[in-house]
């Protein structure tokens, strides 16, 4: 049995069962011989759902969830339908996510290159064309900000959640950049959705095997 | 998470020298001195004032024993020749320039005896200090036979960065708040980001990082290059020849000093600390 053929609600039902390290594919399909009938009929009744909601294989997401406030920014920049709706890969805009430390934001010049031609009546585009023809920066809020003592390293995190993980594509990104950042594709604004304590990194970093030496995080 | 947890994983990496406990390490790093080209000018000491956020906690507070400086310049004199003929009246040589930084021992002897674990050994052979974890009972800083540990007795951050000097600091390293110990890291910041580019290359391991993607901020900052850092378990580094050809290495715990080319010793290197830093004596004609 392939990833492919693993429902998402099934692995999301024996969560609880499976080992603390991340499994290797194979292992679900040992996992599945042991229930009854009626689970793998499940399997198979699920499939043709599931492989649309798979999981990001060899991973535990981290556990938590945290009620942020919306945070007021200059320009209500719609996630939903950037990345949901017209499934825009998260890393095209903020591209400093895979090769830095820091996710980045956008120049609006980037905004611009699509916006000069895409929804130019909409009130928001107009804010937007203003800050393009003074040639300022909006002054986007920062959402998720971790304390000065803490060094964490984007690139990391997606090379071993993405790039270097078997059985993951670049186009399912969003999955991942959800394990701390929450569901940003259903939101207008960015909020804070995950607690991002020590707490959550550390549990993180034990059900997937992450370094457990304090200085990797703290400086 | 538990006590339990240290506890195992400090046995891992606090072995005595005499149990061989060096191969576990992914990384051994060393510096090399050499005190014959130290021309005590100082620049490494502000170097590190720059490169690591280091609190300028002005005279009064310094004559007191409370500077911050990490690497720090002590100064010896010889003694004027006083004997019968009264030779030289005054000292001929002048100073000697010996700088220490934290030795970053094997044994060290802070580790041990911090009650909540705030300063350990890490897989790269660094004494780390988590300043987060620190509840400053100065146990350390008193157990440390070298006197390299330095404690924020007051909140220097208004009165050493007013506005607009906060912008200098360096935002890979935390600014360290009243009631927390610290000592030089080996520029922990710049080892991890030489790390991750040797990672991005897919070189891991001993030698992965090669002399020249890494400098300390000492390092760089030396006039006359007499300060060596490096891999200790790469062969091929500056630092780890420069311990084989005057016969330093981890372990030992006294010199040979019959061959006056063998320049290394490693300071009060009869206590079994291990320190990681090796000095070359200075030469002299007499």
């Amino acid at each position: 049995m392939t990833h492919g053929l693993i429902p998402g609600k099934v692995s999301q039902s024996n969560r609880h069962l499976a080992p603390r390290e991340p499994v290797p594919a194979k292992a679900w399909g040992h996992v599945a011989t042991r229930f009854n009938m009626l689970f793998g009929v499940l399997c198979v009744l699920l499939f043709f759902v599931g492989s649309a909601y798979a999981e990001v294989p060899n991973a535990v997401p981290p556990k938590g969830d945290h009620d942020g406030k919306h945070v007021e920014q200059p320009i209500d920049f719609p996630h939903d339908i950037h990345a949901r709706d017209n499934k825009i890969n998260c890393m095209y805009c903020h591209t400093y996510a895979r090769r830095g430390l820091v996710a980045g934001i956008p120049p609006t010049s980037k905004c611009m290159g699509c916006h000069t031609v895409i929804a130019t009546d909409k009130p928001r585009i107009k804010k937007l064309a203003e800050y393009w023809e003074k040639g300022e920066s909006p002054k986007w809020k920062k959402v998720h900000d971790l304390p000065d003592f803490v060094h964490f390293n984007h690139e990391k995190h997606l090379n071993r959640f993405i790039f270097n993980n078997e059985g993951m594509e670049v186009e399912r990104a969003d999955e991942v950049c959800a394990f701390c950042h929450g569901e940003v594709k259903e939101m207008t604004v960015a909020r804070k959705v995950k607690p991002l304590t020590m707490g959550f990194c550390r549990q993180c970093h034990e059900d997937n095997n992450g370094p457990s030496d304090c200085w990797k995080c703290h400086k | 998470m538990s006590l339990e947890n240290i506890l195992e994983n400090w046995s891992k990496y606090r072995k005595g020298h005499e149990e061989g406990g060096y191969h576990e390490y992914e990384h051994m790093w060393g510096m090399a001195i050499d005190l014959d080209k130290c021309t005590g000018c100082n620049a490494c000491s502000v170097a590190c004032y720059a490169e690591n956020n280091l609190a300028v906690v002005g005279e009064e507070k310094f004559s007191k024993g409370q500077g911050m400086h990490w690497l720090r310049i002590e100064r010896y004199w010889d003694e004027p020749d006083l004997g019968e003929d009264k030779v030289n009246e005054y000292q001929i040589h002048g100073a000697s320039f010996i700088p220490m930084n934290c030795q970053h021992c094997n044994a060290a002897t802070c580790e041990p005896v911090c009650p909540v674990a705030a300063t350990y050994h890490t897989p790269d052979g660094l004494n780390a200090q988590v300043y987060n974890r620190c509840i400053g009972s100065r146990y350390c800083s008193n157990n440390c036979p070298y006197r390299l540990r330095y404690f924020n007795f007051f909140s220097y951050y208004e009165d050493s960065w007013p506005e607009p000097l906060q912008m200098q600091l360096n935002p890979d390293i935390s600014v360290r708040d009243k009631g927390v110990m610290e000592k030089c890291t080996f520029c922990v910041q710049r080892i991890r980001t030489a790390k991750d580019d040797a990672a991005r290359d897919d070189r891991r391991g001993p030698g992965a990082v090669k002399d020249g993607d890494l400098k300390t901020a000492c390092q760089q900052s030396c006039a006359t290059q007499a300060i060596f850092f490096g891999d200790l378990l790469d062969k091929d580094s500056a630092v780890s020849k420069v311990w084989e050809k005057h016969e330093v290495a981890l372990g030992k715990s006294s010199q040979n000093k019959s061959n006056p080319d063998k320049r290394g010793y490693r300071v009060l290197e009869g206590l079994n600390t291990d320190p990681c830093v090796m000095f070359l004596e200075r030469v002299r004609e007499v």
